[in-house]
């Protein structure tokens, strides 16, 4: 707990070289950014990443031969399984006209592509809580069938996402050493610059017998402070950011990965809030530990 | 951890009657250097008992500042032992530098004021790191700058205050404390000799409340017109002269 005289000491500091610290608190707002931006990108990444392993859906390809009959049979045989909650059968024909409206148009040459390159499909609905293993289950069934060409189950998609995410965490890794390195360096040199502003009030409170905890705490305090308004400042800089990015995002795009684009979750930002707070602190006591000393 | 009590103080309640008999500050043969082969102190010895006034004089660079800065262990003797209030301020460990210079008082030729402070800032610092309580700290900073003569200004930045204001500043805040020992190295340096005497009186006042006080000065007027105990340091060796220069047989001896 802070002393009233240690906090009216860190107020007055602040105040009477409030340009020294804004400058520390930019500096550390624009390093908290960097780290701000790459976890943004990993939670909308996550979020993509859970959407499509809990979609629920597959795609059963059948070979060109296939009769209704086969289709029939196959339609039949699925609803039994448990687990699944919808089965739609999409014929060559249909799968055309449904890809030549999302993809075909004002593009003549794919518009070109004859309907046998269409395989016609059973669309399965799974719920979402189906166990993954029951899943590889059915599938390894299916694939026995003569009638069945391949099976689309777009776990290939959600490995990849899976990888790009993993890749997004380990740069977040990376972005938080370098945050902390910006942290250690701009908090420590703010804080030897304000010691060295402040030397006559360092020399008399050690002549009037402070300890050096005492001549320390305000700058420790100080140091903190930096590097939490640096953190917040990133996030709120980030929110406007995201806040105008996403007005601009096409909705279709939304649509498309299955998910809206989320901002920082609050546990995220309030982490690191107080990791810009015990980094600028232990910056700050680092830097003056040596110089404070009686 | 060893840290420095303060046993001496008015009103303490820990006021040991031991203690008090003992002198308040005994130098034994302190020596100290700060080049190879030229000592600025060779072998001091001194009694300063409590309640004294003592003034320390000697030539530019004859240690009297040294003398001063090794009794609150701003530099550490090289041999011998300096009892303060019974314990040895040169084997005190670091983190028990704080609590003793809480015991003493320090008034420096420079003032060693923070500029952009306002007086009560100035004094107040002495109390705040005793961790007392605000009102508290009001109502003493209050008294002390009364004494000293600046009763409500305590407002104004100390900047803006002459230079003998600013060491009736420093001398408040050198008393507010209610220190044992009052340390004043030369206080009258930078002022004028009306401002000088000005301050030796204040100091006198101070003695006078029963706090011992140990002042450095070159300048001879002030001891000529105070017969008090004077302490000479020459080529590193302290001659005493208990009914001070004006008066002494051996003035003619002084090296001032």
């Amino acid at each position: 707990m802070l002393s009233i005289g240690t906090t009216r000491r860190v107020r007055r500091g602040m105040v009477r070289e409030w340009r020294l610290h804004a400058l520390s608190v930019f500096s550390l707002a624009v390093a908290f950014v960097c780290l701000g931006s790459a976890l943004l990108v990993v939670t909308n990444l996550k979020g993509v990443e859970e959407r499509w392993t809990h979609a629920g859906r597959a795609s059963v390809y059948l070979k060109d031969g296939a009769t209704q009959d086969d289709v029939d049979a196959l339609r039949a045989a699925l609803d039994r399984v448990p687990g699944v909650r919808g089965v739609h059968y999409l014929s060559s024909g249909d799968a055309r006209i449904e890809f030549g409206q999302r993809e075909l148009e004002g593009n003549r040459k794919l518009a070109a592509v004859p309907v046998e390159a269409f395989p016609a499909s059973i669309e399965i609905e799974v719920a979402p809580e189906t166990p993954e293993s029951d899943l590889a289950d059915m599938v390894a069934k299916m694939k026995q069938l003569p009638s069945v060409d391949g099976i689309e189950t777009y776990r290939s998609w959600t490995e990849k996402l899976a990888r790009l995410v993993r890749g997004g965490v380990a740069a977040s890794a990376l972005l938080a050493l370098v945050v902390l390195a910006a942290v250690l360096a701009v908090v420590g040199s703010t804080m030897r610059l304000a010691l060295q502003r402040r030397r006559a009030e360092v020399e008399v409170l050690k002549l009037v017998g402070a300890t050096d905890g005492f001549v320390r705490n305000p700058f420790v305090v100080e140091g903190s402070v930096q590097g939490a308004l640096g953190a917040m400042g990133a996030i709120a800089l980030l929110g406007v950011l995201f806040l105008l990015i996403r007005g601009r995002l096409d909705s279709e795009l939304a649509a498309l990965v299955g998910v809206e684009p989320s901002f920082l979750p609050w546990q995220v930002a309030v982490a690191m809030v107080v990791l810009g707070g015990v980094l600028g602190g232990v910056a700050a006591l680092a830097s003056v530990r040596r110089l404070a000393a009686i | 951890m060893e840290r420095f009590r303060p046993v001496l103080r008015a009103g303490n309640a820990r006021f040991s009657r031991e203690a008090a008999q003992r002198p308040i500050l005994l130098f034994e043969d302190v020596y100290k250097s700060y080049r190879q082969g030229a000592p600025v102190l060779r072998g001091v010895n001194l009694v300063i008992e409590r309640g004294e006034f003592v003034f320390v004089t000697g030539p530019s660079g004859s240690g009297k500042s040294t003398l001063l800065r090794l009794l609150y262990r701003a530099e550490t003797v090289d041999d011998g032992r300096i009892l303060f209030l019974g314990r040895d301020v040169a084997r005190l460990r670091d983190d028990a530098i704080p609590f003793l210079r809480r015991n003493v008082g320090i008034v420096f030729q420079d003032f060693k004021l923070v500029s952009s402070w306002s007086a009560h800032e100035n004094v107040a610092v002495a109390l705040e790191v005793l961790g007392l309580p605000q009102r508290l700290i009001r109502a003493r900073v209050g008294e002390a700058l009364e004494r000293v003569g600046l009763a409500g200004r305590g407002d104004d930045p100390v900047g803006v205050f002459s230079g003998g204001e600013q060491q009736r500043v420093s001398i408040a805040r050198a008393i507010v404390g209610e220190p044992a020992l009052i340390l004043a190295d030369e206080p009258t340096g930078n002022l004028d000799p009306q401002l000088a005497i000005d301050i030796l009186g204040l100091l006198e006042e101070v003695h006078e409340s029963g706090t011992t006080v140990v002042f450095a000065t070159h300048d001879r007027t002030l001891l000529e017109v105070r017969p008090r105990r004077v302490v000479v340091l020459d080529e590193g060796k302290a001659i005493d002269v208990p009914q001070g220069i004006a008066t002494d047989e051996y003035d003619n001896r002084l090296p001032l």
